[in-house]
């Protein structure tokens, strides 16, 4: 055993002494770090009655399963630890008579120092072990290759070295707060720095993070140190549940409580970020509650007449429906130029997109409206329909309608005229005039053609159905008319009728020129 | 009768094959009614008194000679009497033929009224200016003088344009001609009585009549 703890020391004091970059590389190094480890192991196994190892197995462990040892070890040890640097918090005087060292007279700053120092000595005196304890961490954390230094007071040599120096990590976190509050905290800063050391010590195995965190409440506390160490001892419920001020004596306790436990302290004029989120969000949730209870805005209330929102109020509100017409396009100059490129071009290719006149039948014979006759009709009804009966039945036999006839003596008339005007023209008189024959297209339906089958007249000489008739739209009868159809058809026909006696305009009538001259003379004076 | 005994020998004998169905000739005028004579009776209002004198000859000939139907003029009873004959051919002789007389005295010409004696789907139509619209005194003649029109013309125009001919009669209008005919100078000269102008009339009339005569 005390070979063991001679070999132990003497691994311990090599690892020390070596410098910081050959734990990084795998040498021997890791034999004597063993060894130290489990020196330091059984130095604090007294203390540890709960421990499960008698020894540090190292022998074939690789450094997770001896820092899990370890681990298991230190977990109660650093807790008991805890508590007793808080009673030697409360009373001061209780490190002197465990400690039996003389103590200054008491200023904060002395005692925030004393107590540095006794937690310093008590750490030292208590048990070698928790040196070691830290040294073993401090080689569990070198062993693991990576890991974040813990910070100690400035009289810790053992963490302080060439990469991690205390004041320039205060430094740099005073001007982190800077930024965050402003300059003034800086001033303040000097009380607060040996406040957060002291919180240090006692939070060994606390990430950055929370010193951060506890920088900054340190920070915000700065203006009231002064006064509440001498209160420290009569903290009482109210003090913390009470008002607002009391609260701020507390702060102490409550640091050195919990590391990680809600701090309810504010301060008169600063409140620390978590109070100030949580003054926020209590402002926020009463507006809801209280919106909640309120009648809804009537963006929300569904269907709304206007009698039931305020005026205009729609106009302030972007309103979300279908538009059923399409967005007038917007004109800018691409739009605009694009446009008249399009026209250039048109023109150039001379490609414009009339709109052709439907081209009408070339001989659309006009239907022959019979013209009514007045007066009395000198075939008797039956000879009427006997008429009719032979021109659907035998077409060649059926006597030539009126309108027969006199197409014939006109076209006999125009022959012989142009005769006549021919031979008079010598240039283009043509010896022989052929003669058209003009057919007359009668109007039989083609259905009688088929039935009988007369050889006489073709069905090509036949009108065509266009030619009979020619309607366009949705033709109705007078009856069938609404009042608005009929309506329109006046106002057709009368428009058609202004427009004819547009083109011809009527004659004066000749009373105008019979008149008397005095009448006419009268008229141009006016 | 013999159809009688027929169907009793069929009800008789069904799973004996039927006979073939009998085909009789359609009775005849004389034989219809138990080869009792039929006879039609149309009265002569006295307007047309003489002017059937004078026509008689033209409505004796085609009745008696081309419809077969015996006619007589009763003297006593004012009255024009038609009887079948042995040999009409088809008893709707006997009414077209009392139709004709009908028409004639109605006021009709003979040649108009002849065709219904020719054509089977010509009738008469009557009626009285009053169903159409109540008129009175001043008012109904002028509406008899607008349904002729200056010299008849507008009758004739309709008359012309539809094939039909017409008779106005004081208040009374007769038509006489097909039935959509009849029905076209019929709205017309229902829109004459009701006070629409003639030359409304004509122009309807233009475009209705080319419908009809196509």
């Amino acid at each position: 055993m005390s070979i063991a703890k001679a070999s132990g020391f003497e691994a311990l004091e090599k690892l020390m002494s070596t410098e910081p970059p050959v734990f990084l590389a795998p040498s021997s190094i890791s034999e004597v770090a063993r060894t130290a480890s489990r020196y330091l192991f059984e130095k604090l196994k007294p203390f540890n009655p709960k421990s499960p190892f008698d020894q540090l197995l190292v022998d074939g462990f690789d450094a997770e399963q001896i820092w899990q040892q370890i681990d298991l070890q230190c977990q109660p040890l650093l807790s008991s630890l805890r508590q007793d640097v808080k009673r030697f918090a409360q009373n001061p005087k209780e490190i002197r008579k465990l400690g039996n060292l003389a103590l200054k007279v008491s200023h904060e700053d002395d005692d925030v120092d004393e107590m540095d120092m006794d937690d310093d000595e008590l750490e030292a005196t208590e048990s070698e072990g928790d040196e070691e304890e830290e040294g073993d961490e401090e080689e569990e954390e070198e062993d693991d290759v990576e890991e974040d230094e813990e910070e100690k007071s400035g009289d810790h040599e053992g963490i302080e070295d060439k990469f991690f120096k205390i004041k320039e990590l205060e430094e740099f976190l005073e001007e982190g707060e800077a930024e965050e509050y402003g300059l003034d905290y800086k001033n303040k800063k000097g009380v607060a720095k040996r406040k957060k050391q002291n919180l240090r010590d006692d939070d060994d195995d606390e990430e950055d993070e929370d010193e951060e965190e506890d920088d900054d409440e340190f920070g915000a506390f700065a203006g009231g140190d002064d006064e509440e160490a001498d209160k420290l001892g009569k903290a009482r419920y109210d003090d913390f549940f009470g008002g607002k001020k009391k609260e701020t004596k507390m702060k102490l306790k409550d640091l050195s409580e919990d590391d990680e436990a809600e701090l309810e302290n504010q301060g008169d004029v600063k409140l620390s970020t978590h109070e100030k989120d949580r003054i926020k969000l209590q402002s926020k949730i009463e507006q809801m509650e209280k919106a909640n209870l309120d009648p809804k805005h009537w963006t929300m209330q569904g269907e709304i007449t206007a009698a039931k929102r305020p005026k205009n109020s729609a106009l302030e509100v972007d309103l979300d429906f279908e538009h059923n017409t399409r967005p007038a396009p917007v004109i800018t100059e691409e739009v605009t130029a694009s446009l008249e490129d399009l026209i250039k071009s048109r023109i150039i290719e001379a490609r414009f997109d009339d709109v052709q006149r439907a081209p009408s039948m070339p001989t659309k014979a006009k239907r022959e409206a019979k013209e009514m006759d007045d007066s009395k009709s000198k075939k008797g009804l039956a000879e009427v329909y006997e008429d009719e009966y032979v021109r659907q039945a035998n077409p060649a036999f059926a006597p030539t309608t009126f309108s027969d006839e006199l197409k014939k003596e006109a076209s006999i008339l125009f022959k012989r005229l142009c005769l006549k005007l021919d031979s008079l023209s010598h240039f283009h008189f043509t010896p022989k005039p052929v003669i058209e024959e003009m057919s007359i297209q009668t109007n039989v339906p083609a259905i009688a053609m088929e039935e009988v089958a007369p050889v006489a007249v073709s069905d090509a000489a036949m009108l065509a159905p266009e030619e009979i008739f020619s309607g366009k739209g949705d033709i109705k009868d007078e009856s069938e008319l609404t009042q608005e159809e009929r309506k329109r058809r006046r106002a057709k026909k009368k428009r058609k009728f202004k427009a004819e006696s547009a083109k011809d305009p009527v004659k004066k009538a000749r009373d105008d020129t019979t008149e008397n001259p005095k009448t006419v003379t009268g008229s141009e004076e006016r | 009768m013999a159809e009688s005994t027929q169907m009793e020998v069929e009800t008789a004998a069904q799973t004996v094959t039927l006979p073939a169905k009998p085909t009789f000739k359609p009775l005849k005028a004389h034989e219809m009614s138990d080869g009792k004579v039929q006879f039609r009776k149309i009265s002569v209002p006295p307007n047309r008194y003489s002017p059937l004198k004078k026509a008689w000859l033209d409505i004796y000939t085609p009745i008696y000679d081309q419809m077969k139907v015996d006619i007589r003029m009763n003297l006593k009873a004012r009255k024009v009497e038609l009887k079948t004959r042995a040999d009409t051919p088809d008893i709707s002789n006997l009414q077209k033929a009392a139709d004709f007389v009908h028409a004639f005295m109605l006021g009709f010409d003979i040649p108009d009224a002849i065709s219904l004696l020719r054509m089977d789907e010509l009738y008469v139509e009557s009626f009285e200016i009053k169903d159409v619209k109540t008129l009175k005194g001043e008012h109904l003649s002028r509406a008899i003088g607008r349904l002729s029109g200056k010299g008849g013309k507008t009758k004739f125009a309709i008359e012309n344009s539809t094939k039909t001919r017409i008779v106005i009669a004081d208040t009374r209008i007769h038509i006489l001609g097909a039935f959509s005919n009849i029905k076209v100078a019929r709205s017309s000269l229902c829109s004459l009585i009701m006070g629409s102008p003639a030359g409304k009339v004509y122009s309807k009339l233009r475009s209705v009549s080319a419908r009809l005569n196509e």
